[in-house]
């Protein structure tokens, strides 16, 4: 299936604006411009005034595990009504990002529900203090190493049927729970 | 009343106790889905004003009974406990679904609190994912029967002096294996390097047990399912952290309590106030 018209159009503008910086990819949640985390500002300004996406719709992170973090906008034009996913990459050891508030300013609790959940720093940011977590919250929740603590020391309470209690029978083989490294709890 | 209904003879305490009972303004703390069946209780179809719960309480300073209904996380728990805290004695909690049980299916979520009874004291437990809500009617009929055989005297045993104001029963003392439980990654230590075990956690638990009380005799006492780990099992050392993010850095030092406003040395007036 070939890509709209219009479609077409707006790779042909990313690619006569930042040449072969970028990569655009269709996917299920519409066309995704990755770009390097150097040109991220250029990136979100280009889509706002030259593509006229001018209603910012969210940004939230991925944890992509060695690849770093994918940092994800969502962009709306709603003159020429085409939805833009515009995201870059940053490494895991240093994960910093130039703010996008001076570019879209709705971006701010934004970035910090995603500075708190996966630990991105954004520089430059007003008031980059968590949003969502409770005070001394320690870790960031969202990151794929974090452990959910209460899986080690406390099995699924559930049934599969109604009446069985949380003991399955002594024959089954008790698997880890997702997420939990082999020397953790007391079964280990 | 309080003090005094302790002298009351014994039909007029059973009038009280049928006052009280039937005239139970209710203040829904609904912060889930549960909530909707709270509603729909209220409605006309199931209708629990015919019981004399009346749902039209401005605020928990004119309740009676506060039905928490929904997932309880570790930010709203501050919250949960002041209304309670502002709620006029005696006063009353139904648990309304899994989530204010216990958890419910966010028993290992990194922000759910594990159970509303962490906080406030709970009378009435109703299960359910959601609860019907012939099943609120249920514990509403509990929660009654449990008034009808209540004296307040009881309630508030002498233990702060005979005519004093009249207190809420003392929360049991929070587990804090959930403090324990939600401490980050940490690799084992090495076993030559001897590093400082943390601070004993046994000292965090208020001195003075709760006087033992009739109300809390004839509450559905359920096991608190959490499992208190050993210092072998989980053992706490620092996380890696990324370079970075030097801002994170008093993240490091450990809370001793992971619900803000829980703590004795401040009031929860302050949360949020140092932003």
């Amino acid at each position: 299936m070939s890509p709209e018209p219009a479609a077409q159009a707006l790779t042909e503008a990313w690619t006569a604006r930042f040449g072969d910086e970028i990569t655009t990819e269709e996917t299920f949640g519409g066309r995704a411009v990755g770009v390097p985390p150097e040109h991220w500002l250029d990136a979100l300004t280009f889509a706002r005034d030259d593509l006229s996406c001018g209603y910012f719709d969210w940004l939230t992170g991925v944890d992509e595990l060695d690849e770093g973090f994918a940092v994800v906008v969502h962009v709306y034009s709603l003159e020429r009504r085409h939805h833009l996913l515009i995201r870059t990459r940053v490494p895991k050891r240093a994960p910093v990002l130039p703010t996008a508030t001076g570019v879209y300013r709705g971006a701010e609790w934004h970035e910090r529900e995603t500075s708190e959940m996966f630990g991105v720093l954004f520089e430059g940011h007003p008031n980059l203090v968590p949003l969502l977590l409770p005070d001394g919250f320690e870790g960031h929740p969202l990151r794929k190493d974090f452990v959910l603590a209460a899986r080690v020391a406390k099995p699924w309470p559930g049934a599969k049927e109604p009446g069985e209690s949380g003991h399955g029978a002594p024959s089954r083989r008790r698997v880890r729970p997702p997420g939990v490294p082999d020397d953790w709890g007391p079964h280990a | 009343m309080g003090p005094l209904s302790r002298l009351a003879p014994k039909p007029v305490k059973f009038v009280l106790n049928w006052g009280r009972r039937y005239s139970l303004w209710v203040f829904n703390f609904g912060l889930a889905c549960c909530a909707i069946e709270f509603i729909a209780t209220s409605m006309s179809r199931h209708d629990f004003i015919r019981l004399g719960v009346i749902p039209f309480a401005p605020g928990p300073r004119q309740a009676d009974l506060m039905v928490v209904s929904g997932t309880v996380s570790d930010k709203m728990a501050p919250a949960v406990r002041r209304l309670y805290e502002q709620m006029p004695e005696p006063k009353y909690v139904i648990s309304f679904g899994a989530c204010s049980n216990c958890g419910g299916p966010y028993w290992d979520s990194y922000c759910v609190t594990k159970g509303v009874d962490q906080i406030i004291p709970v009378d009435v437990y109703v299960p359910g994912c959601p609860p019907r809500p012939e099943a609120l009617l249920h514990g509403i009929v509990r929660l009654q029967d449990k008034i009808a055989g209540e004296s307040l005297g009881d309630r508030y045993a002498p233990s702060n002096g005979v005519g004093g104001e009249p207190v809420a029963p003392p929360p049991a003392p929070r587990p804090l294996s959930a403090t324990v439980l939600r401490r980050p990654v940490q690799p084992p230590p090495d076993a030559g390097e001897t590093r400082p075990l943390p601070p004993p956690l046994a000292d965090e638990s208020p001195a003075e047990e709760p006087p033992a009380e009739e109300s809390t005799a004839e509450a559905p006492t359920r096991e608190t399912p959490v499992v208190r780990p050993t210092e072998d099992v989980t053992q706490p050392v620092p996380p890696v952290e990324d370079e970075g993010t030097p801002d994170r850095a008093d993240r490091n030092e450990h809370d001793p309590s992971i619900i803000p406003g829980l703590a004795e040395d401040g009031h929860d007036d302050e949360i949020g106030r140092d932003r």
